[in-house]
């Protein structure tokens, strides 16, 4: 039962991270950013360059060379999302949804197969892997890496919550996500805060890229596919829009997984998991915290 | 991943249907080819993506067949062989598209086949030209299935497989086994046919059957599930990139009971991904590779001889493509679709690497040929024959 909950945390931890980027982006602009998946594979790959390019020196250094290769990563993924929202999506700011809406599926397509014919088609092995012990908690074994991911994963989001909440610049951000044309009005630039959001969110995914490879050790260029539908389904649990909402929304989302693959088994889970979506988007369309618009991002 | 795959098999079919019903397609049953010069065997397989290696392997072994042949003055009277290999990217769509390119490029017989999902929507594109296919490598039951007459597998079926399995874990002492597939028609074909064995014969006891999505990372579930029912042995009848994965968790969650792995699983990225020494001791269900044949040497050494790297997965059956094609069509003195496919009905005792063939009434191997490997210092060697 612990072990259930502490998987099922453990995944959503992931879900949660990148569900946030969803969440952000279309709490400002209302899009859908479906390249938002290829970015976590993105980050991963970067993640992995890195590494190789560093040769000898990780391995005996694994935790901290991490943080420096999950400092890097989220830098260059956080550009690269910039770039795709410079490129891709500001000359359609003011186009019908569906055309950005579909601009957002062929910069994903462009992504995956970018990294594909640049990196080979292949899977890799991270150069790191993230060994450590295990131990037993309250019924439940954990290991040290899946410990560290996790803090790791609460520092960033609460890290993201604070700026958010405190800083002016977090302030900006919602006030365009409650009306974008009254906050250019008040003298914010709209674009640079718009630019901002796109590197923070594109930075988290990034940075569970990395971290994904060093502890399951294996990236290829669709490991972003599933994962970007699960965070969005997480995004919609939590309210779309919503901060607080993704990070809830992941972390349920990865104790309904757990719990439903239990109880109804593994062939069961997805069906369960998309139909819990379905359910949502039927019955309570605005999410967990999705009233509470005076909140949103 | 696995959406976007249906889709696109949905619409090679479809493409398909239309493209047969307005006969499009080129040769309109007639099969057979000119009377000169040379005759043309197509190879649809995977030269690009992830199988890329496979195809590689098994393009190699094709090559070394049809050099032989023409070095001892061809088929027919001195009519020299040509390879002709079509990328068809384990990807349904393409693959029906190689296989078009194949059938207007003059194709006689068809000796490709890797990917089952991607070899399916082949069969009636040769069918319809009426062009014989031996298939090296794909394997699926749904090829069997379809009752083709021109259609050939010189690679062990699932049920074949299964029985291989079954087989090993009752000479192993396995009471009870869990089985896993990744929900693909190859994967799921294995595990049902394993349960369905083992339910039959009563000695190893299924304590469980699961299915996990493929492209994932966190197998987290699927793992907890092992755990807690305990089994003496995992068997795991999906692709490496996933059993590498949960190879490692199941490692790093204190699994202490046996691992197997089926033949889409055999690849030396199974290891790597794993990690460590997790993946050694897991057995696989495999057909022979040419390191585990006995007597092959010369044959290894001819191959390394000629592309400079040692041959893989797949190029025995994709050489023996070549030779069995090579033969049929000297048997029926002819280069006539119907011509041939009656020849290959009526091999008897011609020599592969798995030992003589007789074709069953289905087209499939009278014996799977499958054994036991096991991963030792990180790589696959040869543990039980079974035979």
């Amino acid at each position: 039962m612990t072990q259930l909950i502490w998987n099922g945390l453990f995944v959503g931890s992931f879900y949660a991270l990148i569900a946030l980027g969803y969440s952000m982006v279309y709490g400002i602009i209302k899009l859908l950013n479906f390249a938002h998946g290829d970015i976590y594979m993105l980050g991963a790959f970067i993640g992995f360059t890195v590494l190789s390019s560093f040769g000898g020196i990780t391995a005996s250094m694994s935790i901290i060379s991490l943080l420096f290769v999950l400092i890097i990563s989220m830098l260059l993924s956080g550009a690269a999302g910039v770039a795709i929202e410079r490129i891709a999506y500001r000359p359609l700011r003011n186009s019908p949804r569906l055309a950005v809406l579909i601009t957002a599926v062929g910069a994903s397509f462009t992504l995956e197969y970018g990294v594909s014919a640049i990196a080979g088609p292949n899977p890799r092995v991270f150069p790191v892997r993230l060994g450590g012990n295990s131990f037993d908690f309250l019924g439940a074994r954990l290991s040290v890496p899946q410990v560290i991911l996790m803090a790791i994963a609460v520092v960033l989001m609460l890290g993201l919550n604070m700026y958010v909440q405190r800083t002016s610049r977090g302030r900006a951000m919602r006030a365009i996500a409650l009306d974008p044309k009254g906050a250019l009005l008040m003298g914010i630039n709209v674009n640079a805060v718009i630019t901002w959001t796109f590197f923070i969110g594109s930075a988290l995914a990034g940075a569970a890229g990395v971290m994904a490879g060093a502890y399951y050790g294996k990236i290829d260029f669709l490991m972003g596919f599933i994962i970007g539908l699960k965070a969005f389904t997480a995004a919609v649990i939590g309210g779309i829009g919503n901060i607080k909402g993704a990070m809830l929304g992941g972390l349920l989302l990865g104790l309904l997984e757990a719990f439903g693959s239990q109880v109804f088994g593994g062939q069961w889970r997805d069906v369960f998991t998309f139909a819990v979506l379905i359910l949502f988007l039927t019955l309570k369309p605005t999410g967990l915290l999705g009233e509470r618009v005076t909140e949103r991002v | 991943m696995k959406l976007r795959r249906i889709m696109v098999a949905a619409v090679a079919l479809a493409a398909l249907t239309t493209s047969g019903c307005s006969g499009i397609l080129s040769g309109g049953g007639s099969g057979g080819g000119s009377d000169k010069g040379p005759i043309t065997l197509a190879a649809v397989i995977p030269t690009s993506g992830s199988s890329a290696p496979t195809g590689t392997y098994m393009e190699n072994g094709m090559k070394m067949a049809i050099d032989e042949i023409n070095a001892k003055g061809g088929v027919l009277d001195g009519r020299k062989l040509k390879l002709d290999v079509e990328d068809g990217a384990c990807d349904p769509t393409q693959a029906a598209a190689a296989a078009n390119k194949a059938v207007s490029n003059g194709a006689v017989v068809s000796v490709g086949g890797y990917c089952s999902g991607a070899t399916l929507p082949t069969l009636p594109i040769f069918n319809s030209a009426g062009i014989p296919m031996i298939i090296p490598a794909a394997n699926s039951e749904d090829l069997v299935t379809q009752k083709l007459p021109n259609v050939f597998l010189i690679n062990g079926t699932g049920v074949q497989q299964a029985a291989a399995a079954l087989k090993f874990m009752k000479k192993d002492g396995v009471a009870s086994v869990a089985l896993v597939d990744d929900n693909t028609s190859y994967s799921k074909d294995i595990t049902a046919e394993t349960k369905k064995d083992a339910e039959a014969d009563g000695s190893v006891k299924v304590a469980l059957a699961t299915s996990v999505t493929a492209g994932e990372s966190d197998y987290s579930s699927v793992v907890n599930q092992i755990m807690s029912v305990k089994p003496d042995m995992l068997y795991w009848t999906g692709y490496y990139q996933e059993g590498g994965l949960i190879i490692n968790q199941l490692k790093a969650a204190g699994y202490t009971g046996k691992i197997m792995v089926a033949d889409g699983s055999v690849d030396p990225s199974l290891v790597k991904i794993a990690g460590g020494t997790n993946a050694d001791g897991v057995f696989a269900t495999m057909t022979q590779t040419p390191d585990t044949i006995k007597g092959a040497e010369s044959w290894i050494a001819d191959y390394k001889k000629k592309f400079g790297s040692d041959p893989g997965p797949y190029s025995t059956q994709s050489y023996d493509a070549v030779k069995l094609a090579a033969h049929a069509i000297t048997e029926a003195k002819s280069t006539k679709g119907a011509d041939i496919t009656k020849a290959l009905e009526a091999v008897d005792g011609f020599k592969l690497f798995s030992g003589p063939l007789k074709f069953t009434p289905e087209h499939t191997l009278s014996n799977g040929g499958f054994q036991i490997l096991v991963v030792k210092d990180g790589k696959f060697v040869l543990q039980d024959a079974l035979s």
